[in-house]
């Protein structure tokens, strides 16, 4: 493409409106990284299914809606509570015998979501389901020359409150105190009486958990399949590795990654724009490796 | 006594760094660890705190045997603990470290104590500092103020005057003799400065290659003694 055409074909409207989306791709990009970063950060678990989480809380509201014909308000947070036990059952039985070992944590994980994926398929089929929404969620917003649909921005608004309320949960409770020491210093944390072990367990689960909350939202952009988890999880793990692993860290990540996505998308188109970004991602962790706001720890 | 080993083996992997090792401190006592750098002091303190990879032998505090019991309930038994390196969270500001002190207390309340302020006139100046920004000596009396916040019955002080300027190393051995003699917290220290030892100990454990060599009051810590296992 000429470099000339960029400027003629520029239209200020239609560009407004690119920012916008671009808004509405970085809450989804950082929703769906939100558990993951949870996981990784304090705990210290790679969360290789991390994407199949997303996936069961899809499903979770996709049950909960046609078998209960529970409302899809409704579904949202009870998914995000089916998945938190999927977390926690997970967490006991198996990934807490393994905080010693991280490369088993990996494989350990990939094995769950190979096990989660494949037990989907075989309940459900291969056949993609659909979660009904409210008819004022699936119409559009249009203001001036901006146009953007309901549910894109219910998706930014739940993703501003659970930024908040994690927010509040890390810096503002007991709990998080607890939470924070862990991920500095295990050991000390435990000298001074605080239980690490509940501590990744129950964060463990609380990050599952909102990978099932991110799943039962992308049910309704996008179609529920067994395999969707792949489609979140790249994307989760970018905002991760380039926030490095701090919910700060994260929402920058989120932020600038969706942004620029949408930006080079409306100047080209969104295979483009996503080589663009992951090249510019490469080049950003060559320089910076520890990611925009890692963390000092020196964990266990 | 308030605290004590018999029997104690204890190992990091299959090694055993503390090999049948018994004492006890006797409560409102201070007992000073002392010996050579890498004869098992710190390992000392961190088997009493369940930090090794593994140990056997019998570990009690107010004769509750706490040998197999995890590090955190350890700690809420009473035992203040004040690391090597200080084990301060850099993170964290002071006023976050110094909470950290209180999930150990058994009352579990949520606020520092008046006595870890009144102790620490600077940290209580700088409350909502870095800890990471503080000087070595200010961070030893955070770590001070943080096992104070356990409301304990013991403080476990590893090394509290290594690397500190020698100015505040008798600072800190006057802190330490006024959390003893008024505040009567038992205190088990290890300690370089002989000098320090000697004005707060009232008893010592000489401890050469795992084992204790040599206890008994602090009168009975003679220079043939200090000769044949403190001098290089």
């Amino acid at each position: 493409m000429a470099v000339g055409s960029f400027f003629t074909s520029f239209d200020l409207s239609a560009f407004i409106n690119a920012l916008i989306l671009g808004i509405s791709i970085a809450s989804i990009w950082l929703i769906a990284a939100l558990g993951l970063t949870i996981i990784y950060g304090a705990v210290g678990v790679i969360n290789m299914a991390h994407g199949e989480f997303i996936m069961l809380g899809a499903y979770s509201s996709y049950m909960l809606q046609s078998f209960l014909g529970l409302p899809f308000l409704l579904c949202v947070p009870a998914s995000f509570l089916i998945v938190v036990a999927v977390g926690l059952i997970l967490e006991r039985g198996l990934i807490r015998y393994l905080y010693k070992r991280p490369l088993d944590t990996l494989l350990a994980t990939f094995g769950v979501s190979l096990v989660l994926m494949q037990g989907v398929r075989l309940i459900f089929g291969s056949d993609p389901k659909y979660l009904a929404v409210p008819p004022i969620f699936s119409s559009n917003i249009q203001f001036a020359f901006v146009n953007i649909s309901v549910f894109r921005v219910v998706v930014l608004l739940v993703t501003i409150a659970v930024v908040v309320a994690l927010w509040a949960l890390f810096y503002r409770t007991r709990f998080g105190v607890q939470v924070r020491a862990v991920m500095q210093d295990k050991e000390m944390a435990a000298s001074f009486g605080v239980n690490a072990d509940r501590v990744y367990m129950l964060t463990f689960a609380l990050g599952a958990g909102l990978a099932g909350l991110a799943g039962s939202l992308f049910g309704v952009l996008n179609i529920v399949l067994p395999t969707m988890g792949a489609a979140y999880v790249v994307q989760a793990f970018l905002v991760v590795v380039v926030g490095g692993g701090t919910l700060a860290g994260s929402v920058a990540a989120g932020g600038a990654t969706g942004e620029l996505q949408s930006i080079f998308a409306y100047f080209t188109n969104d295979t483009f724009a996503r080589f663009v970004l992951f090249v510019m991602i490469v080049v950003f962790l060559r320089i910076r490796p520890q990611g925009l706001f890692a963390p000092s720890a020196k964990r266990r | 006594m308030l605290l004590s080993m018999d029997r104690v083996t204890s190992y990091y992997g299959k090694t055993p760094i503390l090999k049948d090792f018994s004492f006890g401190v006797e409560e409102g006592k201070c007992l000073c660890v002392l010996g050579r750098n890498g004869v098992g002091k710190t390992t000392l303190m961190r088997t009493i705190m369940g930090l090794t990879d593994r140990s056997v032998g019998e570990i009690t505090i107010e004769g509750q045997d706490i040998a197999s019991s995890p590090t955190h309930l350890r700690a809420r038994l009473g035992i203040g603990y004040v690391p090597q390196g200080r084990g301060i969270l850099s993170e964290f500001t002071v006023r976050e470290n110094i909470l950290l002190g209180t999930f150990a207390r058994h009352d579990g309340r949520p606020e520092i104590p008046e006595v870890c302020l009144q102790m620490f006139p600077y940290l209580k100046a700088n409350l909502d500092r870095r800890a990471g920004l503080l000087s070595g000596g200010q961070k030893q009396q955070l770590a001070i103020a943080r096992g104070l916040a356990v409301d304990p019955k013991i403080l476990l002080l590893d090394e509290p005057t290594e690397g500190i300027q020698p100015n505040i190393v008798h600072e800190i051995g006057e802190t330490l003799l006024t959390l003893n003699r008024k505040l009567g917290i038992t205190l088990l220290l290890t300690e370089q400065h002989i000098r320090v030892a000697r004005r707060l100990g009232d008893a010592f454990l000489m401890v050469d290659n795992g084992r204790v060599v040599a206890s008994g009051p602090m009168a009975e810590l003679t220079d043939d003694v200090i000769h044949k296992y403190l001098t290089i």
